[in-house]
């Protein structure tokens, strides 16, 4: 003691360098070795916590199965035993924000009940941060897209509205326009594609003001998919233009697996049909390796549906049958059961009930 | 690509420059640490404000956000070393009582908003 100060010895800070090396360090290495090294690794330093997290939130839209797996690992553990982390609230950040990152990956997984309920273990740790109205939007604006993908598009238009507003007022305008963004894709699926690329070329143009490129470049990417579903096929080339060399830059490839919906999407509709079906093929392909096993499914159901055009009924069949396990599994469309049925049906008896085909694969948010 | 932001870097430091004044002066006159104690706040709080400066999130934290929650801190700060010092009895200074019967993000919106008050 020192005058009633007790005197500390804080550990020797870490240069800025050498804590990026280290959270790539610890990304690289297996879970269990993690756990064995952690002191080693300094795990617990806040500083280099926050580079994990930085680290994860980066490669959301590029590997989203790994994230998952990595932030539910760090999460359990800080989170047993107790350990005491950083100060202030530190402790409670880190936590809420890795349950955060690990349910935005199972939403883009489509695991939505894991989702769920990461998103309820982030609450409670959220509610105790210096920052907690700033990091509670940001939750909710989770749970928002979240409802997004299960296609209740007007809850999503209620509620934008408010959550945009609760942004602004928080001097939060990157994550207002990505409320815009939820808001523009739900008048997409309800059909109001003017309304929706109006909001999308106002995100474009606010989100490069803002340096926002990553926004930008995916606002960009549905405009290809709402011009492509009007066949305008030369604005939906711009605009996959302004979207490509950035995406491609920043590694997002959930977004570039998008674009390449949106292109095949255009191609079928100025009547490219073989273009079309590469294209889709393509798109498949990329969600296939990021693990996005609901988009695969759904863009069976597409190319199902272009391959009947093209006459080829027997691969159109084995396309659909390819889809609907997980689609099942995942209890992707449960508006849309009454169509997945009656397309098994028509499946037992080597036929595809087109009706029900389009009906289902009209349940899915179309690259957006 | 860098995690680390210079430039929220040097917005952080710029806030903590121009409250550790105020800072000072609450964990002094207020909350009546020492000035040793007061010393040892601010060395613990710099860090810990540099980082939540760089929490995740789209858009960085604004800079008013910032000022509240780092007065937050220095009075929660304050608040918990004198508690423990008093070992649970109540202070002979009414004055710190009342001061520690409030809660420190109350105290500190109190702070800010006489800062807010004061600035052109």
């Amino acid at each position: 003691m020192n005058g009633g100060r007790v005197l500390r010895f804080p550990p020797r800070a870490m240069p800025p360098e050498e804590i990026e090396i280290s959270a790539d360090r610890i990304l690289a290495l297996p879970p269990a070795e993690r756990i064995e090294g952690a002191d080693a690794i300094k795990l617990e330093q806040p500083e280099l916590l926050l580079s994990v997290c930085g680290r994860l939130h980066e490669r959301l839209d590029t590997s989203p199965a790994t994230v998952r797996d990595d932030a539910e690992h760090l999460y359990g553990f800080l989170r047993v035993p107790a350990r005491p982390i950083g100060l202030f609230d530190e402790r409670e950040y880190f936590l809420g924000e890795l349950a955060l990152i690990a349910g935005t990956a199972c939403r883009h997984l489509s695991r939505r009940e894991e989702a769920r309920l990461w998103f309820d273990r982030a609450e409670g740790p959220f509610l105790h941060t210096v920052s907690a109205t700033a990091d509670l939007s940001r939750l909710a604006y989770q749970r928002l897209a979240l409802r997004m993908e299960e296609r209740q598009l007007d809850a999503v238009l209620e509620m934008a509205p408010p959550l945009e507003e609760s942004f602004q007022k928080l001097s939060m305008p990157v994550d207002a326009l990505k409320v815009r963004f939820l808001e523009a894709i739900a008048l997409t699926e309800g059909e109001r594609l003017t309304e929706a690329s109006e909001i999308y070329r106002r995100i474009c143009t606010q989100a490069e003001s803002l340096g926002a490129e990553r926004l930008a470049a995916a606002a960009y990417g549905n405009l290809t998919h709402i011009y492509g579903m009007q066949g305008d096929a030369a604005r939906a080339i711009e605009a996959s233009r302004q979207a490509i060399p950035v995406l491609k830059r920043l590694d997002d490839r959930i977004a570039l697996a998008k674009v390449q919906w949106g292109l095949a999407g255009m191609l079928r509709e100025t009547g490219q049909l073989a273009a079309a079906l590469e294209s889709y093929r393509a798109a498949q392909e990329q969600f296939e390796q990021i693990g996005m096993r609901a988009d695969v499914a759904a863009l069976h159901l597409v190319i199902a549906d272009l391959l009947l055009d093209l006459g080829e009924e027997a691969t159109a069949r084995q396309a659909v049958l390819e889809a609907l396990p997980v689609i099942q599994e995942l209890q992707m469309v449960p508006e849309g059961m009454a169509a997945l049925q009656l397309l098994r049906e028509s499946l037992r008896e080597e036929r595809i009930d087109r009706p029900a085909l389009r009906e289902l694969h009209g349940y899915f948010p179309e690259a957006n | 690509m860098p995690i680390t932001s210079p430039a929220r870097d040097d917005e952080a430091r710029e806030v903590f420059l121009r409250l550790q004044g105020v800072i000072r002066s609450t964990l002094v006159s207020y909350y009546l640490l020492t000035p040793e104690e007061a010393d040892g706040a601010e060395e613990d709080l710099l860090p810990w404000f540099l980082r939540l400066a760089r929490r995740s999130g789209a858009s960085p934290m604004p800079p008013k956000a910032l000022r509240l929650a780092l007065l937050s801190a220095a009075c929660q700060y304050g608040r918990s070393l004198q508690m423990w010092k008093l070992g649970g009895r109540r202070s002979t200074d009414p004055r710190l009582d009342d001061v520690l019967s409030r809660e420190p993000e109350e105290f500190a919106v109190d702070l800010q908003m006489r800062l807010d008050e004061e600035l052109p």
